[in-house]
């Protein structure tokens, strides 16, 4: 095996799959390297993928081409569509999935792309070659040389484990050992380190839950055939259900009376921990007036019994973890199988990064995943993408894809990650995007697939796929376009929705404006020639024209947005210069290096005033030619500005 | 990167006993340091200090002058500035500006200080306008709300809209962003009431707007009626000055003559008109042509009869004034006994009894249009007051937005469909002070102000 790569990987978690199928697809020769080829796409925390926000992501790196949707319908064990009570714009895809067949899937996906190759071992230091990342050298002095490095390390820096009663120990996951050569050289490289914590629940052995005493909760009987991927169809596997319960007085006492017995509470721990998902530690302090909390008890898989317990992460001594078990409905007489436990470990604060996420610092070398501060599976899947393209374009000598905010929730992601930065684990709501009516769940394929093709970073057969699916949208718009229907024709549609009867004839288009009114009952109604196409292209075509007015609304705000990111500041800007910018400013913007004015006034700390500044100082700057051409040998490049003067 | 050093006669030319020049930028004070060699080096600072101006040139005595020394960045700019007081009129207060220029500074364009400051994040947009209102307030309720608005009483009331507006959608977050199975849902006629509540906040606050631009602009009052019924009489005892002509003779006035006037403290613009007749003659035609189309852009119309005038009011003048408030006036209440004028009488009951000749009533008057005109504000003191069309454009746009939200979420229409709304209302404020902007809007401002400013 030569050791000359165009890009390589470190890490193998939902970050590093994506980077290195991404960059494989892209025609980039890539290896990937982990401590354990056996765990590739290993769910470390609750077995389900989705969610809110997070379903659209999921979606968004398959329209990409990504490993992450199919694996998830190839071991989908139960399918939810969150949100239906409300609108199409925060319609949230969850699966629960079986933890031993998810990693299996990723594996056998992976095992498809030609140019992908894998190596079991522990990177312990990078090669970084005038300033430029050169490979990685794993444990045993082995030397990997690449064009491009993406590090996706996940709990792994430096990582400890915490149990109550015990001391700490390093891991970078329960039983698997952490990496502490690496983290030693990304510092050493100079980058900002800081630590952050998070933790997971205990899991019990379903055979002692009297799950008579839980409710039931299936999966959604009206979505048999929901896959998350686009281009590939696997074969679904047989449904579970999940099982709920809730925590009571009882349990709060038994936490209360052992909190100074937790890792979390007892001040083992220094980093920040997630707000929106706190221990059950914090849930009883913080929110003492709340008589219950609810539990999610969710299978582990077809081939266990064991259950998962989502809602009691903990960092409290085994024995108190089967206290406070036994005292929830149902689990009087539960059996633990595995110990909850807090784990803290690096992160690089994500300021550091372009938003490519390469590192400014260190050409060539790609940080991606909980590496940069997030959790959760989806936005390390999201960034791992977004790395591993911007790797292989790299390689390829080509412009990167920058991801837009009213593009995809990646380039949500990570604009916020790169301008904002983070001062607890980042997880991705609908509510940071401001274009919500536009990323959607239903059109992820349509936003992303076709730059994707046009990039060449898909598949022969995806791209297949995607023009069929595009076709099929096609074929339901024509007919929308045209169609009309008599009242006669529209009644027994507009009775069933209980609308106004119509008078006369009347564009499909309008009517599909009404509340309850769907398009392909209408298509029906009119009695017109069948229309090739799939649910859900009927769907994504439905939302456009049902919502049409909003969506525009919306597409405007962004145009608008778009305007101030056309106004570009140079990459060497001496903001520290530019006396008309307050001192706070100048030294968050020399921090931060924001590419354009839109980013610029994202970043907390920046004014209006600093901003109209700015506008002026570039503009100044580029009306003096003389200086200009010296501060352009030495590799400042022209501001470009379009729309925003 | 450094600014250039900006300098201006801050007060009019030619006129007034002294003179106002202020310089701002970096090399203000090292000008100051050049006109006035006697000080050596800067004066304290914030005080002011008696200096003699020369010409570096040849030395020459210019003025004997009261200069200020505000270093930055405490200083109205944010940058240096020197104020000096000199004496007035034409030669002396130019003399200094030509020698400034000489020392390095650059004229400023007009609106060119308030823009520094509003760069140096001194002031923002809302503040800047209320800067222009306080140059150009020929009212006190004007200097009033100007004042009230520089010391940020208006951008603290729209900040406050905007944290309603944040909460609104953190409340919304809260019901999308958690799905149905998690626990306490957020009711949705909840957000849409509070939704409500907000939009009448903004109305609230747009309400003082057709009273904050009349007091702006003045509120446009007309005086029409009969031929010689007394209006020009009127017109001269309101403007407190003889500007029209009086006489005996019907149909005098041929012109429509306008003063600004400040009545109660309040701004108004007192148009006499032509009396309304039909007539012959061509020039006093031409004079009622004019009145009609001062009475089209009338924010009151006093329709002044004199007693025993037993005349209706014109139908074709009701039509033209629409919504338009007509207070009917009788003239000449001296002449008048006191058996017709009593409220007992029906006829005039609701009519102001005035005399120009005596005075009496005009009082009376004087508080009914300012109750009138601009009751809200008389009602409201203290409260932030919207003066600009451009204020009011942008927050009746956010109420509309926000109102849309509330009514969209109450015809069915998805909450993360009808967050469109909040998202444009939330534009529409940004844009109010002043975030949102490249140059366009701040062109529009910074067009309207003087040079000195």
């Amino acid at each position: 095996m030569s050791q000359r790569y165009g890009v390589v990987v470190v890490g193998g978690g939902h970050a590093g799959t994506e980077a290195a199928a991404a960059a494989a697809r892209a025609g980039v020769r890539t290896l990937l390297v982990t401590p354990d080829l056996g765990r590739l796409g290993q769910m470390s925390c609750n077995p389900a993928i989705g969610g809110v926000a997070k379903g659209m992501v999921a979606r968004e790196v398959d329209a990409l081409g990504g490993v992450m949707g199919r694996a998830t319908d190839a071991s989908r064990i139960q399918f939810r569509m969150l949100n239906r009570s409300k609108g199409p714009a925060v319609w949230s895809p969850r699966a629960q999935c079986d933890r031993a067949a998810y990693p299996l899937a990723v594996r056998r996906i992976l095992e498809e792309l030609p140019e992908l190759e894998f190596f079991q071992g522990m990177v312990d230091g990078l090669l970084v070659e005038h300033g430029c990342a050169r490979g990685v050298r794993t444990r045993g002095g082995r030397e990997i040389t690449a064009e491009c490095v993406v590090v996706t390390a996940g709990t792994f820096l430096r990582g400890r484990i915490h149990v109550g009663g015990e001391a700490g120990r390093g891991a970078g996951r329960a039983g698997e050992a952490p990496s502490i050569e690496l983290a030693e050289g990304l510092e050493g490289l100079g980058l900002e380190v800081a630590r952050f914590k998070t933790g997971t629940p205990p899991r019990v052995d379903g055979r002692s839950v009297d799950l008579s005493r839980l409710q039931r909760q299936d999966g959604d009987a009206d979505f048999p055939d929901y896959r998350f991927a686009h281009y590939v169809q696997e074969v679904l596997p047989e449904q579970r259900p999940c099982w709920i319960t809730w925590t009571g007085e009882e349990l709060r006492r038994v936490v209360h009376e052992n909190l100074e017995r937790s890792a979390l509470h007892g001040g083992a721990i220094s980093g920040e921990g997630p707000r929106y998902c706190p221990s059950i530690e914090d849930k009883v302090v913080r929110f003492p007036d709340a008589p219950r909390h609810q539990v999610f008890l969710e299978p582990e898989g077809l081939e266990t019994e064991e259950l998962y317990v989502n809602g009691l992460s903990t960092s409290l001594p085994a024995d108190v973890q089967e206290d406070f078990l036994r005292t929830l409905p149902g689990l009087e007489e539960v059996v633990m199988t595995r110990v909850g436990y807090a784990i803290e470990y690096d992160y690089f604060p994500p300021h550091q990064l372009r938003h490519t996420l390469e590192l400014r610092a260190v050409p060539g070398l790609f940080l991606a995943g909980q590496v940069n501060g997030t959790t959760g599976y989806e936005e390390a899947a999201g960034q791992g993408i977004v790395a591993g393209i911007n790797a292989a374009l790299r390689v390829r000598r080509e412009d990167p894809w920058v991801f837009e905010r009213d593009e995809a929730y990646l380039g949500v992601l990570v604009d916020d990650l790169v301008t904002r930065g983070v001062d607890e684990p980042y997880r991705l709501f609908t509510s940071r995007a401001e274009f919500r009516l536009l990323l959607r769940q239903d059109n992820a394929v349509t936003r992303l697939g076709p730059a994707a093709r046009d990039r060449g970073l898909l598949t022969s057969s995806q791209v297949k796929a995607l023009t069929r699916r595009l076709a099929e949208e096609e074929r339901v718009r024509v007919w929308l376009d045209g169609a009309r229907l008599s009242p006669t024709e529209a009644t027994p549609v507009l009775e069933a929705a209980e609308s106004a009867l119509l008078e006369q004839t009347t564009p499909a288009a309008e009517l599909v404006k009404r509340p309850g009114v769907g398009l392909a009952a209408l298509h029906q109604a009119a009695g017109a020639p069948e229309v090739e196409a799939s649910q859900e292209a009927w769907r994504s075509v439905e939302v456009e024209a049902k919502y049409a007015g909003y969506v525009a609304i919306e597409r405007e705000r962004a145009a608008r947005l778009r305007e101030k990111a056309d106004f570009r500041l140079g990459e060497g800007l001496a903001y520290g210069d530019f006396d008309t910018l307050s001192v706070e400013a100048r030294q968050k913007l020399d921090r931060m290096r924001p590419d354009n004015l839109a980013q610029a006034g994202r970043i907390p700390g920046v004014s209006p005033a600093d901003l109209q500044n700015l506008v002026m100082e570039v503009r100044r700057m580029r009306r003096r030619p003389a200086v200009q051409a010296s501060e352009e040998a030495s590799g400042v490049p022209e501001p470009v500005e379009t729309a925003a003067e | 990167m450094t600014t250039d050093t900006i300098v201006a006669l801050a007060t009019p030319a030619g006129v007034g006993a002294t003179a106002l020049i202020r310089l701002s930028g970096p090399e203000a004070g090292g000008i100051l340091q050049g006109l006035a060699p006697e000080l050596e080096g800067l004066p304290e600072p914030r005080r002011a200090t008696l200096a003699t101006l020369r010409d570096p040139e040849d030395g020459e005595v210019l003025d004997r002058a009261l200069v200020t020394w505000f270093p930055g960045p405490d200083s109205y700019t944010g940058e240096d500035v020197v104020e000096l007081s000199t004496h007035g009129g034409w030669w002396t207060p130019a003399q200094v500006v030509d020698v400034c220029r000489a020392l390095g500074a650059r004229g400023a364009e007009a609106g060119e200080f308030t823009r520094r400051a509003y760069l140096h994040g001194k002031l923002d947009l809302l503040q800047v306008e209320a800067v222009a209102d306080l140059v150009d307030s020929r009212s006190s309720a004007l200097h009033r709300a100007a004042t009230e608005t520089l010391d940020g009483g208006l951008s603290r009331r729209i900040g406050s809209l905007r944290e309603g507006l944040v909460a609104l959608e953190a409340r919304l977050a809260h019901h999308l962003d958690f799905p149905e199975e998690d626990d306490a849902p957020v009711p949705l006629e909840e957000v849409a009431r509070q939704a409500k509540q907000l939009e009448d906040e903004v109305r609230a606050l747009l309400a003082t707007a057709p009273e904050g631009v009349l007091l702006r602009e003045g509120a446009v009052t007309v005086l029409a009626g009969p031929p010689n019924a007394g209006k020009s009489a009127l017109y001269n005892a309101l403007v407190g000055e003889r500007r029209a002509l009086v006489t005996e003779v019907p149909g005098t006035t041929r012109d429509a003559l306008e003063s600004v006037v400040e009545l109660g403290g309040y701004p108004f613009r007192l148009v006499d008109t032509a009396g309304l007749r039909e007539t012959e003659d061509r020039v006093e035609r031409l004079g009622i042509e004019v009145a009609w189309e001062a009475l089209g852009r009338a924010d009151l119309v006093l329709y002044c009869r004199e007693w025993g005038d037993d005349s209706a009011v014109p139908p074709e003048l009701r039509d033209e004034l629409g919504d338009v408030l007509l207070v009917p006036v009788r003239t000449k209440a001296d002449r008048a006994g006191d058996e017709v004028r009593g409220p007992h009488n029906e006829r005039t009951q609701g009519e102001v009894w005035v005399s120009a000749e005596s005075g009496e009533g005009l009082d009376g008057l004087r508080d009914r249009l300012v109750h009138l005109v601009f009751g809200g504000l008389v009602r409201a003191r203290g409260e932030p007051v919207l003066t600009r069309r451009r204020q009011v454009e942008a927050l009746r746009a956010a109420a509309e937005q926000v109102g849309a939200f509330a009514g969209a979420l109450g015809d069915g229409v998805p909450a993360d469909v009808a967050a469109t709304h909040l998202g444009a209302a939330g534009s529409h404020l940004e844009e109010l002070v002043g975030i949102v902007t490249v140059n366009d809007v701040l062109d529009v401002v910074f067009a309207s102000f003087c040079i000195g400013k």
